[in-house]
């Protein structure tokens, strides 16, 4: 996540309505192209409209499109989605192809995603198929027949010799074995 | 910038004796542009938002258009008046007959609402569910889940995400879950018309029952006396006595406590189903429900 990304909203991926469990439903419905008809900055809309716009209808019949013109004002996207949501996207000085990418992708998209970051790449609602941790799960069978107050239950765990201890075996023995040589002179 | 656009109005007005006139050009905004704005502003704000307007009221609608495209985004094609027709809410139609008897205009044909076609589709959508899922469920949980499914708020919320918002014409806006509902249940009833029977089937199957994915029966559905229940279950299916076990205990007497109850077949003595709970009576209903699920589910898979 880079710095520009700290203040946007954070968001998991999210399907509306179960889209895609019985049949997928493009959720943009709507697009209006606002453009002016003799300014330079629609120039590019303009030739969408003259030469990709039929293909790009005929692609996705599930999309209505509107052409609205209007004077001297920046060319416009409006994008309405099945959830509510409207998206502009400022066209000025755009050409036909990047028009059309962005049509591709609103038409993609779900719903409005300007201003969101994705936290993860991937989301579930069921974290866990396993369930819960209780206090008995993966509880030593054996348990079950030991009879409380048990002394080997209510010292530590460690059953591990300590420094100081392994030091002193070595020290019986060294003794030991020094006693044994003088014997055999 | 304003300074030149009023030098060219006014250029405009004298006429074209001032045309050789050499303007210099001024890079200051005029003192009435910010008074002017600000002013223009606060009446904005003092008005408030605009209403919220249906989409029907916008300049770039064309209702056919709208229809013809809701007809591919569902992906089923319709006949056009029927499709209509359950587009259209009583209170409307009455109300539209009403401003044309008023007004004395006798040519008027009353537009046909969907009272009716949402009755039949309501029929085909319980129907359908129903025997969707008494194949793999008794009966009381079919019902359980029809009912469920069939709720305005469920259906009006299917319907939005279809892009039903819109089109429907109605009295109220913005639209109640109850008109959101019938016309759901309505061009259900509009697509058995259409097609036939099996394709609107389908498509309850693939709209309605699939809002069931990623969610779990038993939260829907739950037996109020979980323990009477099971036990009937099980003398139904040949075992006579159950025998619930405390397994587990922890933490008793302090406010943690956690008990673990298994239910035990008494003959073969093999678990039936297993809980857990702050006391022994939660837990041994939970290890009732639990064993609930098992068995429905071993007769699910059947």
């Amino acid at each position: 996540m880079s710095n520009s990304h700290l203040f946007l909203k954070p968001a998991f991926i999210t399907t509306p309505g179960q889209n895609g469990v019985g049949r997928y439903v493009c959720q943009l419905q709507r697009v209006v192209l606002k453009f002016c008809k003799n300014n330079g900055s629609s120039r590019g809309m303009r030739e969408f409209i003259e030469t990709k716009l039929m293909d790009f209808v005929k692609e996705s019949p599930e999309v209505a499109v509107y052409v609205k013109p209007r004077r001297h004002r920046t060319p416009i996207i409006k994008a309405e989605y099945l959830n509510g949501d409207t998206q502009w996207v400022n066209a000025r000085n755009f050409t036909e192809d990047e028009i059309l990418k962005w049509l591709k992708l609103l038409k993609s998209q779900s719903s409005d995603r300007t201003g969101i970051r994705l936290r993860k790449l991937i989301h579930t609602d069921f974290p866990s198929v396993q369930g819960p941790w209780t206090p008995y799960t993966f509880r030593d069978p054996q348990l079950n027949k030991v009879e409380f107050p048990c002394p080997e239950l209510t010292g530590p765990f460690i059953n591990e010799t300590s420094a100081t201890e392994e030091l002193l075996e070595l020290y019986k023995r060294q003794k030991l074995g020094n006693v044994e040589e003088s014997r055999a002179e | 910038m304003f300074c030149r656009h009023i030098l060219q109005a006014t250029n405009r007005l004298i006429g074209q004796s001032s045309m050789n006139i050499q303007y210099i050009g001024c890079r200051n905004i005029k003192r009435w542009v910010a008074p002017t704005m600000k002013e223009l502003s606060r009446r904005r704000k003092k008005v408030g938002p605009d209403p919220n307007k249906p989409r029907s009221s916008y300049l770039e609608w064309n209702y056919d258009v709208e229809l013809h495209c809701f007809q591919n985004r569902i992906g089923e094609t319709f006949d056009k008046n029927i499709l209509s027709e359950a587009l259209v809410q009583r209170e409307y139609a009455n109300i539209q007959e009403f401003k044309a008897k008023e007004e004395g205009n006798e040519s008027y044909i009353p537009e046909q609402h969907n009272y009716d076609l949402a009755k039949d589709g309501n029929a085909i959508i319980s129907d359908y569910i129903k025997e969707e899922y008494s194949k793999n469920y008794p009966e009381e949980i079919a019902i359980t889940v029809q009912k469920y499914l069939t709720t305005d708020e469920m259906l009006a919320h299917i319907a939005k995400h279809l892009g039903f918002t819109d089109l429907i014409k109605a009295v109220e806006y913005p639209l109640e879950e109850r008109t959101l509902a019938d016309s759901f249940k309505a061009l259900v009833a509009a697509l058995s018309l259409s097609s036939d029977l099996e394709r609107a089937q389908l498509f309850v199957k693939d709209f309605v029952i699939a809002q069931m994915n990623g969610k779990d029966i038993y939260d829907i559905w739950t037996p109020e006396k979980p323990y009477e229940y099971v036990v009937k279950l099980l003398e139904q299916r040949g075992i006579k006595k159950v025998e619930p076990r405390l397994c587990n205990q922890s933490a008793v007497n302090t406010i943690l406590a956690n008990y673990q109850v298994g239910l035990y077949d008494s003959n073969n003595k093999s678990l039936l189903g297993i809980g857990w709970g702050e006391n022994v009576q939660i837990a041994k209903d939970t290890a009732a429900l639990d064993a609930i699920q098992r068995l429905y589910n071993s007769y699910a898979r059947k």
